[in-house]
């Protein structure tokens, strides 16, 4: 049972970005079960740039699951963002989850934008002003959203897509001192009460590809910057002993692909 | 954001560091938050990857509009878009 998920973050779509990403995506299907975007679709979040998406992400012939990232909110048209991502065909996660029949089996995907706070020992607390205080309950509200989303869905692999990082593993190339605000632990924790495969996250610009939660479960930073490349392409399953985690495909794709 | 008082030497470096950077997020035309302003002898670099060969462009030249008198060079990149080469297997 294999089951092929291509994922990327980040892309940052206004006009001036449309069609770039289309000559990778129309290879898409029939070698992915499922597109999932992690946040940062648009540079401010306003509706005509969601209809951008919604041109360059659309139509693929496959599933496309996304959460929203800090860009998509800026403009505060995040209501008018989501609804023209899902005329498109595009499912928009925040606290809830989505099960894919997939040839391989049921792909289950729960996401929430998450937020910022830091990593276990360094990180802000439920403290003080009423500032601080909103701005750790706003992470840890949206964690046991993830959390509880992640843990009611009935699937064979179950994928977690966040817009921040769940670890600071994944950071790594970033300054230190940003990394309260590029994610938090609390996020890893909801992550690890369930039984996921896989953790996506996007929004560092300037991490590194692949972590791991306390838990074990493997974390992918698929920003666009990171990956340098229009999606990347995970096979999960049981197809692999553990002996083989994170292998690469052999011969690569580009063979098999062109 | 915060203006400068036009004084003879000018703000310290690292202010205006400070306010390239918050220029690069805060202004509409920008909205970038992963170009890194690095201070050198002969002025300040910028380096980072954008969407498209315009965003590159637009930051050169709303940061020497608003900084005209910073020596600035660009090193800035437009990622790439290629479909993949490899996949990763995961048990």
């Amino acid at each position: 049972m294999v089951i092929r998920i291509a994922a990327v973050g980040d892309v940052h779509l206004d006009e001036d970005v449309v069609g770039r990403f289309r000559p990778a995506l129309e290879e898409l299907s029939g070698h992915a079960d499922a597109l999932l975007l992690a946040g940062d679709l648009t540079r401010h979040g306003t509706e005509s740039e969601a209809r951008c998406v919604a041109r360059e992400f659309g139509g693929l012939g496959v599933p496309v699951v996304t959460v929203l990232g800090n860009h998509d909110h800026q403009c505060d048209q995040a209501p008018q963002v989501v609804r023209t991502l899902e005329d498109a065909g595009i499912t928009v996660l925040e606290g809830d989850g989505i099960v894919l029949d997939c040839a391989g089996g049921r792909l289950g995907v729960a996401g929430v934008k998450g937020f910022g706070g830091g990593f276990a020992g360094r990180c802000a607390s439920d403290f003080g002003e009423p500032e601080m205080k909103a701005f750790v309950r706003t992470t840890t509200d949206s964690a046991d959203a993830l959390g509880a989303a992640l843990r009611s869905l009935d699937c064979d692999v179950l994928v977690a897509l966040t817009h921040y990082s769940p670890v600071p593993d994944t950071l790594a190339g970033e300054p230190l001192e940003i990394y309260p605000f590029l994610g938090s632990y609390q996020l890893g924790q909801a992550i690890d009460s369930a039984p996921t495969a896989l953790a996506l996250h996007g929004h560092a610009h300037h991490g590194t590809e692949r972590g791991a939660t306390p838990g074990g479960v493997r974390v992918r930073n698929v920003a666009h910057p990171v990956i340098k490349q229009a999606y990347s392409v995970f096979h999960l399953g049981d197809h692999l002993d553990q002996a083989q985690v994170s292998g690469v495909g052999a011969s690569g794709i580009q063979q098999s692909w062109s | 954001m915060t203006e400068h008082r036009d004084v003879a030497t000018g703000p310290p470096d690292e202010y205006v560091e400070a306010e390239i950077h918050r220029l690069l997020t805060e202004d509409p035309a920008v909205a970038e938050q992963g170009i890194t302003v690095v201070r050198r002898e002969r002025g300040l670099v910028l380096y980072g990857e954008v969407e498209s060969p315009h965003r590159r462009e637009e930051i050169l030249r709303r940061v020497a509009e608003r900084f005209p008198h910073v020596p600035i060079t660009s090193d800035i990149g437009v990622i790439r878009t290629q479909a993949p080469t490899e996949i990763e297997e995961l048990p």
